[in-house]
């Protein structure tokens, strides 16, 4: 689960940022030159007014003196730790492919973000998502049942047009067992049936199944590792016990 | 496997075929998802789909690998709450990219790209359609007679409805 230390706790920030600094992790902190040219690769520096603090240098600077004082930061320090490694970088890596020594910056926000998640400072939406997918095994909190029923609808709907198709749920040892995110059946059902019709037309021998379906993984994007690879266990689970021999995700 | 790959396995298998013609009217650009093009190296597979489904399709700049960030990636979107202003200022630059194509479809494989899309199209007022490519397949696939629905038969020759 999430943690959820709901006081600022310098201790288990300087051992979790112990754990978390791996060589490379240290080596790029350390490496980093501040020549600015991953500025303009970052889509926050472009929006902002090109404020220096959206330099994605910047913000690696802002771990790396976080981490440095060991533990010995305050609160405020945390809170803008947060909003920066939460709220001004989405880790999509751009600034990396302009680094001249090819720095991660995504790799170090996601370990701040750990950070953050050792002292209970997480986006209350993703909190909430994760405990969805301990409960329930995907985001949106659906249950089996729901699930299920929601692939007969849109099995049914499909059939309307093409009378053979079919969705086969927990197929054994079909070719490839295809996998969506959670927003699909909660919010946009009618992406499953488009996927059932393409796999239909191309004559597939595939499947879904009843459990381990969500290809999402917020825990991943909050920073809270443990749970994230309980998440991507969920799939890899229904994979081994379908015995198939790939796996797509949707779109 | 992602789907984008799948898809352009199936179309270059000729497992599925396409109705180029459906879509030839409108100009398309294809937005790079982060965790596709860049980090899941599937920018190719898009634009081999892209060949079999757009007759118009203008490249964002950049693109591919090098492509930006829609904003609403690493969680962003449902982060919701206090970080939605961020995301969508942030996402001016997917905006003025997309509006530089002159595209009325913008295409995504990805759904926090999609929903970020979507909300920039109306803070941005971008005149976009947002699809991702099962929903354009939804009217371009073409389907074979014998998996039509009976009362289609002897209709032979009607291309879409």
């Amino acid at each position: 689960m999430a943690e959820k230390a709901a006081e600022f706790n310098p201790e288990v920030f300087k051992k979790t940022s112990d754990e978390k600094m791996s060589a490379r992790l240290k080596m790029w902190l350390e490496m980093c030159a501040h020549c600015g040219l991953c500025a303009d690769t970052c889509h926050y520096y472009l929006a902002n007014e090109q404020d220096p603090k959206m330099m994605p240098a910047y913000k690696a600077k802002k771990v790396l003196d976080a981490i440095k004082k060991k533990g010995k930061i305050d609160e405020a320090t945390l809170n803008s730790l947060y909003e920066t490694v939460y709220g001004e970088c989405t880790m999509c890596r751009r600034c990396t492919m302009f680094c001249p020594f090819g720095i991660d910056v995504a790799s170090i926000i996601s370990m701040a973000r750990g950070l953050c998640v050792s002292q209970g400072k997480v986006p209350e939406n993703l909190v909430k998502v994760i405990e969805n997918y301990f409960a329930h095994g995907n985001q949106m909190a659906l249950t089996q049942e729901d699930w299920i029923e929601t692939l007969k609808w849109m099995e049914e709907e499909l059939q309307e047009e093409l009378p053979g198709a079919t969705i086969p749920i927990d197929k054994k040892g079909a070719n490839l067992l295809y996998t969506v995110n959670a927003r699909e059946p909660k919010f946009y059902p009618m992406d499953i049936a488009h996927a059932v019709r393409v796999f239909h037309i191309a004559g597939e021998d595939w499947t879904m199944s009843s459990k381990g379906w969500d290809d999402t993984n917020l825990a991943m994007f909050a920073g809270d590792l443990k749970s994230a690879a309980y998440v991507s266990q969920l799939v890899r689970d229904a994979a081994e016990e379908l015995e198939v021999k790939r796996v797509a995700i949707t779109e | 496997m992602h789907s984008v790959t799948l898809f352009a396995e199936y179309l270059r298998d000729g497992r599925i075929k396409l109705d180029k013609s459906v879509f030839a009217k409108e100009r398309c650009t294809y937005q790079d998802p982060c965790n596709v093009s860049r980090n899941g190296g599937c920018a190719r597979d898009a634009r081999e789909i892209v060949k079999y489904l757009c007759e118009d399709f203008v490249e964002m700049e950049p693109h591919g690998a090098y492509n930006f960030c829609c904003g609403g990636g690493g969680g962003m979107i449902p982060m919701a709450g206090p970080f939605r202003e961020r995301r969508l200022r942030a996402g001016k630059v997917k905006a003025d990219q997309i509006r530089a194509t002159g595209a009325a479809i913008c295409i995504t494989p990805c759904h926090n790209c999609y929903d970020q899309i979507r909300d920039l199209n109306k803070q941005y007022e971008l005149g976009i359609k947002v699809l991702s490519f099962k929903e354009m397949f939804e009217h371009a696939l073409i389907i074979p007679e014998e998996l039509k629905a009976k009362e289609d038969e002897g209709e032979e020759g009607e291309k879409e409805e």
